[in-house]
């Protein structure tokens, strides 16, 4: 299992599409993802959409990622470049 | 004897079809089914689940293929709900306690709907009918209610709330219009209807469920008005009119390319207004020069906080790549206390029109005026741009806004950004002051443009959403006619040029007179400019030179009006 924290540095934040996003390609891996506010406690699947916007992401937030499975290195370095880069909105 | 309605006009157009209620109600479905034991009823979930997400990207990728991108983005978010866990683990929870599918499906997608309808962002409480409609359609899966027939008729959908997956699933050549009882015109399913031109009206409220299902309706999208079960009469004269408003969209279309000049060779800039830059794409096939009117509200609108630099950057930049290398016009924050911006805390007043908006919020708030001007001058690389001042009325908020560009200039320089030093600085004529003032401003700026809806409010003292006094405004009023060719005539003793970009540009009409007073570019909702164009090339320049200065001598707007009407046909 693997866990690290980001700061989120778009705009907007985990909107719909960042959101769907991530919904989307957590589908490729076969890890267990799991995404955490540590400020507020909320988690949520990284497969679900609307687990993901309900966590109320705005710009500054830190964020945890855990990934478990085989391809957990794999999540941790795509979802943490895309969360780095601000999803390639601004 | 037919039944008149009235609701709101959404997406105009006029549609004559079978009304068929689609805000389906579930109840009695629901009352009549029967389930089995709760492992049956987890295998029907998950069947169903399965079914609907396999439907829902079959349908994506048609709409894909059929170049219906707007639809099809909405279709796939409900894709990606159907399979969200969140919602799904919801729905197995559910049917483990009530061991009924069904109603499980129904409950949990409502709970999940709820969530969203508390957030305080408009944007995902608008996706809470998103979820129930995900909801509904696996239970109907569930439940082995089929999708409407859809037989040789046209059909107007209609339903105190139509789901978006029900205008999606009726192709073209079925769908004649949509009837909404809510009132809302950013729902989803009015935007599908929108980027398919579906005439739609909105908020009939209940009795959008009690119209009678099966019968033949006709359907005004600009009026707002419904006629159910018309007179024969009734009936024959709207299917002309839909007859000719079809002839002339195909003889518009035909239009697209011409260039917009009289019969013996004088040309006008036909431009459009737009909103965002996706409003820029979908002018293209109007045929337009560039854009008169850049309205940057909604980049402000949309945004929970005071958009970047960057973030506004990447938008004009758009609009004017789109361009092509004609004019780009963006104005600056159009704002104020009847258009408030939640984190701008700009306080309510008495008399929002006659207040703190616009020009006069920008030059007090750097913070805000600075990275746009940045935005814009960076834009500029990528063709011909104007930066645009609403609601001016001095000559010294000119010169103060040169004194900002000047430094947003210098800021760029230090920052080692790119920028264009070309771009062109001009103000909105919009307040009475600005145009009797023109022949000073001119020496300051680059351009004026015309804002007709405020000028002719303001110089008529007309609110015009006032049903007291509404019958008063009016553009061809003399005042305004003449604080406009001051206007016009003050921007060639200066060199400049003067365009309009308030609703009086659309109007085929007046473009014959504007351009007799030698404007220079119209700028309007892109549908309106074919209509425009068309007048323009039935005229010669010396026939509309004679028609204004018969005009200009005229005492009132109705007068004008008919004497246009006479001297240019009904068009």
């Amino acid at each position: 299992m693997r866990e690290e924290k980001f700061t989120i540095v778009n705009e907007q934040g985990l909107h719909a599409r960042p959101a769907g996003q991530i919904a989307k390609e957590s589908r490729n891996y076969k890890s267990k993802i799991t995404l955490t506010i540590p400020e507020t406690g909320k988690k949520s699947d990284a497969k679900s959409l609307m687990g993901i916007m309900t966590l109320k992401a705005k710009k500054g937030t830190v964020i945890t990622i855990t990934a478990d499975g085989e391809d957990e290195d794999a999540v941790i370095e795509r979802f943490g470049e895309l969360i780095k880069t601000g999803f390639g909105e601004d | 004897m037919s039944d008149n309605f009235k609701g709101m006009g959404a997406i105009p157009g006029i549609a004559i079809g079978r009304i068929k209620l689609v805000g389906q109600d579930l109840t009695k479905y629901l009352a009549a089914y029967k389930p089995g034991d709760k492992a049956e009823e987890l295998e029907k979930l998950n069947k169903a689940i399965e079914m609907s997400a396999e439907i829902l990207e079959k349908n994506v990728e048609a709409m894909r293929a059929k170049g219906q991108d707007d639809q099809a983005d909405i279709m796939e978010a409900h894709s990606m709900l159907v399979q969200d866990p969140m919602l799904t683990d919801g729905m197995v929870e559910k049917t483990e306690e009530l061991g009924n599918a069904a109603e499980a499906v129904i409950a949990s997608s409502q709970e999940s709907a709820a969530i969203f309808a508390e957030m305080d962002d408009d944007y995902l409480r608008e996706r809470a009918a998103d979820v129930l409609d995900v909801g509904k359609r696996i239970a109907k899966v569930i439940l082995g209610i089929k999708e409407p027939e859809l037989g040789d008729e046209k059909l107007i959908l209609c339903g105190y709330s139509v789901e978006p997956s029900a205008v999606a699933a009726v192709p073209d050549e079925k769908i004649a219009g949509v009837i909404m009882g809510e009132g809302s015109t950013t729902c989803h399913a009015v935007i599908i209807a929108k980027s398919r031109a579906i005439p739609t009206v909105v908020g009939l409220d209940k009795t959008a469920d009690e119209l009678p299902d099966g019968s033949l309706a006709i359907l005004n999208g600009k009026s707002g008005e419904i006629i159910v079960n018309p007179e024969p009469e009734v009936l024959a004269d709207y299917k002309q009119k839909l007859k000719k408003i079809q002839e002339d969209i195909a003889r518009y279309l035909a239009l697209k390319d011409a260039p917009a000049e009289t019969k013996d060779g004088v040309q006008i800039q036909l431009a459009c207004n737009i909103s965002s830059p996706a409003d820029a794409e979908s002018a293209e096939k109007y045929g337009n020069k560039g854009i008169g009117l850049f309205r940057s509200e909604f980049l402000f609108m949309q945004s929970n906080d005071i958009p970047s630099e960057e973030t506004q950057y990447e938008s004009y930049a758009k609009a004017v790549k789109a361009c092509k290398g004609e004019m780009c016009v963006i104005r600056t924050l159009d704002i104020g206390g009847d258009k408030p911006l939640p984190y701008l805390n700009i306080p309510k007043e008495d008399n929002p029109f006659l207040g703190y908006r616009a020009i006069r919020i920008s030059l007090q708030h750097k913070e805000i005026f600075m990275p746009q001007l940045k935005a814009i001058l960076r834009a500029g690389v990528f063709g011909p741009t104007g930066i645009m001042a609403p609601m001016v009325i001095s000559v010294d908020e000119v010169l103060q806004l040169r004194g900002v560009i000047r430094e947003a200039m210098q800021e760029l320089e230090d920052e080692g950004k790119e920028y264009s030093k070309h771009v062109q600085v001009g103000i909105m004529v919009e307040t009475p002051a600005a145009a009797v003032m023109t022949p000073m401003l001119g020496k300051y700026v680059d351009f004026f443009s015309i804002g007709t809806n405020d000028l002719v409010q303001y110089t008529l003292s007309v609110d015009r959403i006032n049903p007291n006094v509404g019958y008063l405004y009016n553009h061809f009023h003399p005042a305004v006619l003449q604080l406009i060719q001051r206007t016009i005539e003050a921007a060639e003793k200066h060199n400049i040029w003067s365009g309009m970009c308030g609703e009086m540009a659309s109007d085929p009409y007046a473009a014959v007179i504007l351009m007799a007073m030698g404007i220079k570019e119209l700028s309007m909702s892109a549908p309106s400019i074919p209509r425009v164009k068309e007048m323009i090339r039935s005229v010669t320049y010396q026939q509309a030179k004679e028609i204004l200065n018969a005009v200009m001598d005229l005492e009132n707007g109705q007068e004008v009006a008919e004497y246009l009407h006479k001297a240019l046909g009904e068009k």
